[in-house]
């Protein structure tokens, strides 16, 4: 079999450098480190032009240039004959070198000195295995095709987007066997991304919030192309940093409450791919390691395959959802009489922020579904309700039909269950929910 | 070929420090280019500088080049990085007198003496033995390119790196 850039993608991970030979148009052959080669297709890689050097010099003025690889577990070495093409300073490919360079850099202890100023893209002419010893071949990758179509059965068979998003979670745990996930649900009116479900924290983290361009999720999100980062890297580490900063703010009761991102203190390999439904983004698929180097190509490919076909299901399951509400499932609780101690709600009308207590809960249309929930029970002792009252409901505000009003109660429902139990949102059929108040409550609003 | 002139002359490039930085357990990557000026690279695995440091040898094993030895005949071109893994503290030297030289024994006890400091600094940022012998090589037939250095670079990544080489 003849050997492809494919074949060599383990070679880009960036574990171990790699070096280019360039010729000056009169002819004087320069050789040089280079930070990252990135696989692009078949029959592109592109390599990270950090400096203006010889090396970029060389190859404005003589685009062929010889680059050498070698096989991180193996140590075989390749030998690449590339031609310059063209260089991006923007861009999904751009964003992408950029985060993997911050945590190439991380691991050469070289962060701060090794800056993306464009990603160089060549065409690669041929490949040839360079005469040596190597090891022996490394064990095949875990994401295996039998492994992939029995999560995606699995993923099929999702009759909501609640359990759509937990059953992805579920297979990422077994069989892939990833242990710290997340699930972030975009919001395109306010241009964030809230988290919706995780797996392996301390803290669910559900509601937190990711803004567009924000570390390797939000640039996931903005670039709409998965990002990875194999060594641990203060840059992109915004798990950490994000945490940091919430705690920094402290608790500080009013509008701005946060919700503080999960994320591993120790987190060393990260990845996050877009979930879209054709164009239109859903969300992000998050996992993160304490093993350095755990997401590869193959890890990505894998990841992308599971990210579209949970798009594909989403954007059915919604249509589904837009449809009239179907009868009542079998099995719902009975509506009961609220008891015990009142319980005291605030909203503060200029950003829907509910608290409960002293106790910040919710933001935003969540917020607002919320408020318009429990005015329902007192003005009226509702608790029925369906998804299409409330995308008719004007107090809600919701932006427009893109909107996705299932993970908005998703996202309300687990934040009840965790900080409010008294108040539980329970689905009872297609498109149709109960609204559970299990004790009386008092609502007081706080105008903008 | 500005910064080539700027440093260029026959006279004494590399100090003592120079020299014992690129005898010692650094990556040995050797570049030269053909007729078409299409460039060419091989990792060497060892280096040897004349005791009065105007001339710098390079090993490499032939069966890991393709033209590259060809091509060093042909024209005398070549350019060599010089690159402490554990440090990245990285030279550049280029040369146009390269020549195919014999090997000599004390060439061969220079390759085992780096493949093992080579090693023991790769074993110093995590890899194993096994990794870092097979990325060296030099247990087969061996090569020797001579040249004097005409041009040395500060290669170390960084806003310094590409500055001619001081001493």
């Amino acid at each position: 079999m003849p050997l492809t850039v494919n074949s060599l993608r383990r070679c880009f991970e960036g574990a171990v450098p790699a070096v280019i030979a360039t010729c000056s148009r009169d002819g004087i052959p320069n050789v040089s480190y280079i930070s990252e080669v990135h696989y692009v297709d078949p029959k592109h890689v592109a390599l990270s032009f950090q400096f203006f050097s010889k090396t970029r010099q060389n190859v404005l003025e003589n685009p062929r240039a010889t680059v050498g690889v070698i096989h991180p577990d193996t140590g075989a070495q390749y030998r690449l004959a590339v031609r310059y093409l063209r260089t991006e300073t923007s861009g999904p490919l751009f964003e992408c070198m950029k985060a993997k360079l911050a945590g190439i850099a991380s691991h050469a202890g070289m962060t701060g000195v090794f800056q993306l100023r464009g990603a160089d893209v060549y065409r690669v002419e041929s490949v040839t295995e360079i005469y040596g010893a190597a090891l022996e071949s490394p064990p095949p990758p875990e994401v295996d095709v039998t492994i992939l179509r029995e999560c995606m059965a699995r993923l099929s068979a999702a009759h909501d987007l609640a359990s759509l998003l937990d059953t992805l979670l579920d297979v990422l745990a077994d069989p892939i066997g990833l242990r710290h996930t997340m699930v972030l649900m975009h919001d395109p009116s306010g241009e964030r991304l809230y988290t919706v479900a995780s797996r392996g924290y301390a803290e669910s983290g559900v509601g937190a919030e990711v803004h567009p361009g924000e570390g390797i999720i939000g640039v996931a999100a903005q670039a709409r192309i998965p990002v990875r980062i194999s060594h641990a890297t203060s840059e992109f580490g915004y798990g950490r940093a994000m945490r940091e900063d919430a705690q920094s703010r402290g608790i500080t009761a009013g509008l701005e409450e946060r919700i503080p991102f999960p994320g591993l203190p120790e987190s060393q390999s990260q990845i996050a791919v877009p979930i879209l439904a054709g164009e239109r983004l859903l969300g992000v698929l998050y996992a993160e390691s304490e093993t350095p180097g755990r997401f590869g190509y193959d890890e990505e490919d894998g990841f992308m395959v599971l990210a579209s076909h949970v798009g594909a299901v989403s954007a059915l399951l919604e249509d589904e959802t837009r449809s009239p509400a179907g009868d009542e499932a079998p099995g719902v609780h009975p509506p009961v009489t609220p008891a015990g101690a009142a319980l005291r709600v605030r909203r503060y009308a200029a950003n829907d922020s509910i608290f409960i207590g002293e106790d910040y809960l919710i933001k935003g249309v969540a917020g607002a579904i919320l408020w318009r929930l429990l005015r329902s029970h007192v003005e009226d002792g509702r608790c029925d309700h369906t998804n299409r009252e409330l995308r008719l409901d004007r107090s809600i505000r919701l932006p427009d039909l893109s909107e996705n009003l299932e993970a908005r109660l998703i996202l309300l429902a687990r934040r009840l269950e965790e900080r409010c139990p008294a108040l539980r949102i329970e689905k009872t059929g297609r498109g149709r929910f109960r609204f559970h108040v299990l004790r009386p409550v008092v609502l007081a609003e706080i105008p903008a | 070929m500005r910064a080539m002139n700027a440093v260029s002359s026959r006279s004494q490039l590399l100090d003592a420090a120079h020299a014992a930085f690129i005898q010692g357990p650094v990556s040995v990557i050797v570049a030269s280019r053909n007729a078409e000026q299409v460039p060419d690279v091989v990792r060497g695995c060892g280096c040897r500088v004349s005791r009065d440091r105007r001339q710098v040898t390079v090993l490499i094993e032939p069966a890991r080049a393709s033209s590259l030895l060809d091509d060093v005949a042909g024209n005398g071109l070549i350019a060599v990085v010089f690159s402490q893994p554990s440090t990245h503290r990285t030279i550049q030297l280029k040369g146009d007198d390269a020549r195919v030289v014999p090997v000599t024994a004390a060439d061969r006890a220079a390759v085992r003496r780096h493949q093992q400091q080579w090693c023991a600094d790769l074993a110093s940022i995590g890899y194993g033995p096994a990794f870092a012998v097979a990325v060296h090589g030099g247990a087969g037939q061996l090569a020797a390119i001579r040249f004097t250095p005409t041009a040395a670079f500060q290669q170390t990544p960084g806003p310094g790196a590409g500055q001619p080489l001081r001493g």
